[in-house]
């Protein structure tokens, strides 16, 4: 098993190809780069060059959605997109699922062209915060979605109620969706993203407006596509969710991708801190040569030792046991997803308020 | 291409439609229209059965614009407002078929209103002795559906482009303007060379809604001819089709945000 792959979330991922990571002129990843792309048979999603920019109608104002966004998602993976509000996320699923067209670039699914709608035949989108039609009941519009995918009737009806029943929402089926709570209408559409057994899942936002139990629910559905090996591509602002779930991230700042790499990459990459605790609160004098590097914090009945050299904790841990203290624990500090991608984010404000001033 | 994604939009649009109140609103309207029509005939002078029939009908056509303007109108642009055409968009559906389907959808539902109101205003007649108006009865139902799905085909069209309040206006504008395609023909006639070609060209462009009007003569328990109805037919269809090919031309380009 790829040790990269080896989160608490993360059990069983499954063997990947070499990790491609495909940038413009942009570096996103440390290990690939444009000319290493996989090959079109074992990727999901192609996306080459896509630029998508709004026009205001009145004002004629140009905003830019995405720049030049090259990227890959491997068939079977889990992938996470992930960037802050206004970042081109939803932009580049919405251009993917036939919402927006681009302004230039193109992008394949499974090979085929996004501006043939018979791409969208092999695909299941949740779009961010789902409305549906008031009148109708779960099964009824299960039903009419998964026709509308290319499912027949029989099986249509049979797989509306199944699914129906899995996000839980098996005893409603006779309610009108207008009486379906907001988390009730979150479950149904991510029932009519997958109701017709999709191979490539586009979620946009899926934990939103869900409580811990529904989140809990909705991981347990994507690893368990994963399993039957249906390739996920989902936005979310929820990192924990996203460090459980993906084998890959991107990082899309301001319309450029920032980033892509494996979650294990984008942690490991950073020479970890680690905490080293102690027993005892009692005054200790750091010798000078360890004082640059460490600090220390009393806390209760221990002393916590942050080395942030890594390698200096054995110099730290061969004087502590030589001054006969107790050490309670070692833990390396790797930093957080959520720290990695705040810190691009930071990153990238700095660069483009840089950008500004010599501008 | 296949047709079935549209058969499944506009099984899903019929569906959504006739369970909205607004509609079973109209229908209850449209009975009590009836029954106060009949209490006001003794008041017509020997042609209570005339305004009987002639105002049912007309409440036919009337009712019928009524549920597109509230109805129609808003079809599309409130899939738009509510994000549920990105369920449906995001599916292999072609953009046309999806307003071949809305407006399938509305007429199949308005068509049957048609059929409701047509048989109570038969049954009235029936009840009264006049059970041989079923033809002329029939004919004219039948022309004021087709009238309608003209009507309807345009309320897409603007739905499909414009807001809600903007598009009842078009389609108001449109159907009353429709009424009066052959008044404006016969004045452009009188017309300098520049008017005359311009107000023609609203004529060609405008619905003849009056091809589907024959309500007098149904008033009259006559029938109108195979061929006049076998005319709005096709005049229906076509029209429908432009209609709807411009308004997929202008919707596949539209961008959902």
């Amino acid at each position: 098993m790829d040790p990269v792959h080896a989160t608490p979330g993360n059990p069983t991922p499954p063997t990947r190809q070499s990790l491609t990571a495909v940038g413009g002129e942009r570096p996103v990843s440390g290990r690939a780069g444009r000319d290493e792309r996989a090959p079109a048979g074992e990727v999901a999603v192609r996306i080459e060059g896509l630029t998508k920019t709004y026009q205001h109608p009145w004002t004629l104002k140009r905003t830019r959605g995405l720049e030049r966004l090259d990227l890959d998602v491997h068939r079977g993976e889990v992938f996470g997109y992930l960037g802050p509000n206004g970042a081109g996320k939803t932009t580049t699923l919405k251009i993917l699922t036939g919402l927006l067209k681009p302004t230039s670039g193109n992008a394949t699914i499974f090979g085929e062209p996004i501006h043939r709608v018979a791409s969208r035949a092999r695909i299941g989108f949740l779009p961010e915060q789902p409305y549906f039609y008031d009148s109708l009941t779960g099964p009824e519009y299960l039903e009419f979605v998964a026709r509308l995918s290319g499912m027949g009737a029989r099986d249509a009806t049979r797989a509306a109620r199944a699914w129906l029943s899995k996000v839980g929402l098996g005893a409603r089926d006779r309610e009108a969706l207008r009486k379906y709570s907001k988390g009730m209408l979150q479950r149904l559409g991510l029932a009519a993203a997958m109701v017709h057994e999709p191979e490539l899942l586009i979620l946009d936002e899926p934990m939103s407006g869900l409580d811990p139990f529904g989140r809990r629910d909705v991981r347990e559905l994507i690893l368990e596509q994963r399993a039957k090996g249906t390739t996920v591509l989902f936005s979310s602002h929820i990192l924990p969710d996203v460090e459980a779930l993906c084998d890959r991230v991107a990082i899309l700042l301001e319309g450029r991708l920032e980033r892509v790499a494996t979650v294990g990459e984008l942690v490991e990459g950073n020479a970890p801190a680690v905490e080293v605790r102690v027993e005892g609160s009692r005054v200790l004098e750091i010798p000078p040569r360890f004082a640059a590097g460490v600090e220390r914090a009393d806390s209760g009945g221990s002393t916590c030792f942050i080395v942030s050299d890594g390698e200096r904790v054995q110099d730290l841990l061969g004087w502590l046991l030589a001054e006969r203290i107790a050490v309670l624990s070692v833990t390396p500090l790797r930093p957080s997803l959520e720290e990695l991608f705040m810190a691009a984010a930071e990153r990238s404000a700095f660069h483009a308020e840089r950008a500004r001033g010599r501008a | 291409m296949s047709a079935l994604p549209a058969v499944l939009v506009a099984r899903n649009t019929f569906r959504e439609v006739v369970r909205d109140r607004v509609l079973g609103g109209i229908v209850a309207g449209g009975l009590v229209l009836l029954g106060v029509t009949r209490l006001a005939s003794p008041l017509a002078m020997g042609e209570g059965l005339r305004l009987t029939v002639d105002l049912g009908l007309s409440s036919v056509t009337w009712l019928g614009l009524l549920v597109v303007l509230t109805v129609g109108t808003a079809l599309v642009s409130k899939e738009i407002d509510r994000r549920t055409i990105f369920n449906l968009i995001s599916r292999p559906l072609p953009r046309p078929l999806y307003l071949v389907g809305k407006w399938l959808g509305l007429s199949a539902a308005l068509a049957a209103v048609a059929a409701i109101l047509g048989l109570a205003l038969w049954t009235l007649l029936a009840a009264l002795g006049h059970a041989a108006y079923a033809g002329a009865i029939a004919e004219a139902v039948y022309l004021a559906a087709l009238e309608l799905a003209v009507v309807t085909s345009l309320a897409v069209m603007f739905s499909a482009l414009s807001t809600p309040v903007l598009s009842a206006l078009y389609t108001l504008g449109c159907f009353l303007a429709g009424q009066w395609c052959d008044d404006l023909r016969r004045f452009a006639v009188h017309c300098p060379d520049g008017l005359r070609v311009l107000l023609q060209g609203a004529a060609n462009v405008l619905p003849n809604l009056t091809l589907f009007n024959v309500r007098s003569l149904a008033a009259a328990g006559e029938v109108t001819t195979a061929t006049h109805l076998a005319l709005a037919s096709a005049y229906a269809a076509l029209y429908c089709a432009c209609v709807l090919a411009l308004a997929a031309a202008a919707f596949e380009s539209r961008d959902f945000k």
